[in-house]
């Protein structure tokens, strides 16, 4: 069924490096899962900005939804300007966190959802890669003791140091050739592996069959069948 | 408050207002207001549809290439069908093909369910290589598959026709010859999207069709024109997101409103589109929708058989 949708005021608009942290009074909307989504849309939204952004929160906190943006074009640059943002959400299957050790891989925006994963497994290993040092600038967001690595180095080299032994779940969010890398790492040591995977998106709600991404073979929805997705399934 | 409640091919229904087929999973998400729940197009055989990307935003609406993904006429007639039965909303079934065969097999077999009470044939996909736009371009072959499909079906037949043709009053006019009990209009226009960086084509499929607030004066000039042409019920849609909108399109000669591309960006725009409309109604005295139908035509213009 459709979830549910809130406008939500803009609390605090805030430069993170090369990124924007966009907190938005949470007005007891439901925050589902790390893993989740939503879709985000400025109100008033500019005339080239017509859909909503498919965005997983950084954080929720009992009065706050946090969420940290990566300005690429119109909507997000829009979502960072007005002082109210029609939320749709959550949406889609987030992590399922499993027993046992955590190992938290994140590239570029795609640590912006591991905060919140963070406060729930706060003894997890995390491993964060960027393209750039502004970029690197909002893994102190995400825990203090991070492992960041900084373009030419990927993240997918400290990952290949810690794997051989690891008796655990990786849970991986960034670009897809990030996740292909890490997944593939994973399969390699038999790791236990989640990824919360990215498309373009216009609606959300399983209508537009625009997300389409390769899973179990053939191309399905994200927004029904993800966004987090067990590794074997995405790159099967 | 005057009622929204309107006929369209015999059919009672509670409101002017559909969705576009393929721009609601009713499955997934709910009928989301929608007085009549219009499927994803149905094809003989399943497709998993275009490689992503699928979408691009761009002024005012966006450019699709999905490719008809859908289960296949089994999957659809054996999962799909009993399900959006239970819906409780009258199911309109939307056919594509290859071959004036292909759909006619579909439209047998899916218009004998109880639960759908029309068949929309789609002629006017933009999104695949031959097929469905090929016949939608070609009045002959439009009129030729209209009329084998009539024959199978008990339940009234819609062509969905394409903006992407020279004139739509040629195209509206075989279908209503193929014995088309109304029309639904429009697809999407022909797009595509270049990627800014790489300067290629940024969907998978390369071109794709555009819809969203951007293609409604285009929209309404093919609904005006179909029914000055035919005077077929029409379900006009192409840009719709408000009460006013349908209004507008419902001045130029639509009986029913599709709402397709605001769903994606509000998926109460139906809901609140039924509010706008019912108010505007009452501001202009008018005791439903139908009595603004064709109010843009002259009145010498074709009556309406709505």
């Amino acid at each position: 069924m459709l979830p549910p949708s809130r406008s939500l005021a803009v609390r605090a608009v805030e430069a993170c490096g090369a990124y924007t942290l966009l907190r938005l009074a949470r007005d007891g909307a439901d925050a589902g899962v790390p893993g989740q989504f939503f879709m985000l849309r400025a109100d008033p939204a500019p005339a080239d900005a017509y859909l909503p952004r498919p965005i997983s929160a950084a954080w929720a906190d009992d009065d706050e939804l946090a969420f940290l943006l990566e300005i690429r074009g119109p909507g997000t640059r829009a979502l960072a300007a007005v002082g109210t943002v029609d939320v749709l959400g959550p949406i889609g299957h987030g992590f399922e966190l499993a027993p046992g050790p955590a190992l938290l891989v994140g590239g570029g925006i795609g640590a912006a959802i591991l905060p919140w994963l963070v406060r729930i497994l706060p003894d997890a290993r995390v491993l964060l890669g960027f393209r750039s040092e502004a970029h690197a600038v909002c893994a102190g967001l995400v825990h203090p003791q991070a492992t960041v690595v900084v373009e030419p180095e990927l993240v997918t080299e400290p990952l290949a140091r810690l794997l051989p032994g690891f008796e655990g779940t990786v849970y991986a969010c960034g670009p897809d050739a990030m996740l292909g890398a890490v997944a593939a790492l994973a399969a390699e040591h038999g790791v236990a592996c989640q990824l919360a995977m990215e498309a373009a998106m216009a609606c959300g709600f399983g209508a537009c069959h625009g997300c389409a991404v390769k899973i179990d073979g053939r191309w399905k929805r994200l927004c029904v069948e993800g966004p987090v997705v067990e590794a074997s399934r995405a790159v099967a | 408050m005057p009622s929204l409640e309107t006929t369209f091919c015999g059919l009672r229904l509670p409101s002017p207002f559909v969705n576009g087929s393929g721009t609601l999973d009713a499955l997934v998400s709910g009928t989301l207001g929608v007085s009549a729940f219009v499927t994803k197009t149905v094809t003989l055989n399943p497709r998993e549809g275009n490689p992503p990307p699928r979408i691009a935003e761009t002024p005012a609406g966006m450019v699709n290439s999905i490719g008809l993904a859908n289960p296949g006429l089994d999957r659809f007639c054996e999962d799909d069908l009993p399900r959006l039965a239970e819906l409780g909303v009258p199911i309109v079934a939307s056919v594509g093909g290859w071959s004036p065969g292909e759909y006619a097999t579909a439209v047998a077999r899916i218009a004998a369910h109880p639960a759908v009470v029309a068949i929309e044939l789609n002629v006017s996909c933009p999104n695949v290589e031959s097929g469905c736009i090929s016949i939608g371009t070609e009045p002959r072959e439009t009129r030729a598959l209209v009329e084998r499909c009539r024959a199978e079906a008990d339940v009234p037949v819609l062509a969905k026709l394409s903006p992407s043709v020279t004139e739509i009053e040629a195209i509206a006019t075989a279908a209503a010859e193929g014995g088309a009990d109304g029309l639904v209009l429009i697809n999407t226009l022909r797009g595509i999207a270049i990627d800014r960086t790489t300067l290629r084509p940024l969907l998978g499929g390369g071109g794709g069709g555009l819809s969203g607030p951007a293609v409604k004066p285009v929209a309404l000039h093919a609904v005006f024109h179909a029914y000055a042409a035919t005077g077929l019920p029409i379900v006009g849609m192409g840009g719709v997101s408000s009460g006013a909108d349908a209004s507008e399109f419902l001045a130029a000669g639509a009986t029913l409103v599709g709402i397709g591309t605001a769903l994606f960006r509000d998926p109460r725009v139906v809901e609140r589109a039924a509010l706008e409309l019912a108010n505007e109604l009452e501001r202009r005295g008018a005791s439903g929708p139908e009595d603004l139908v064709a109010a843009a035509h002259p009145p010498t213009s074709t009556s309406s058989r709505a």
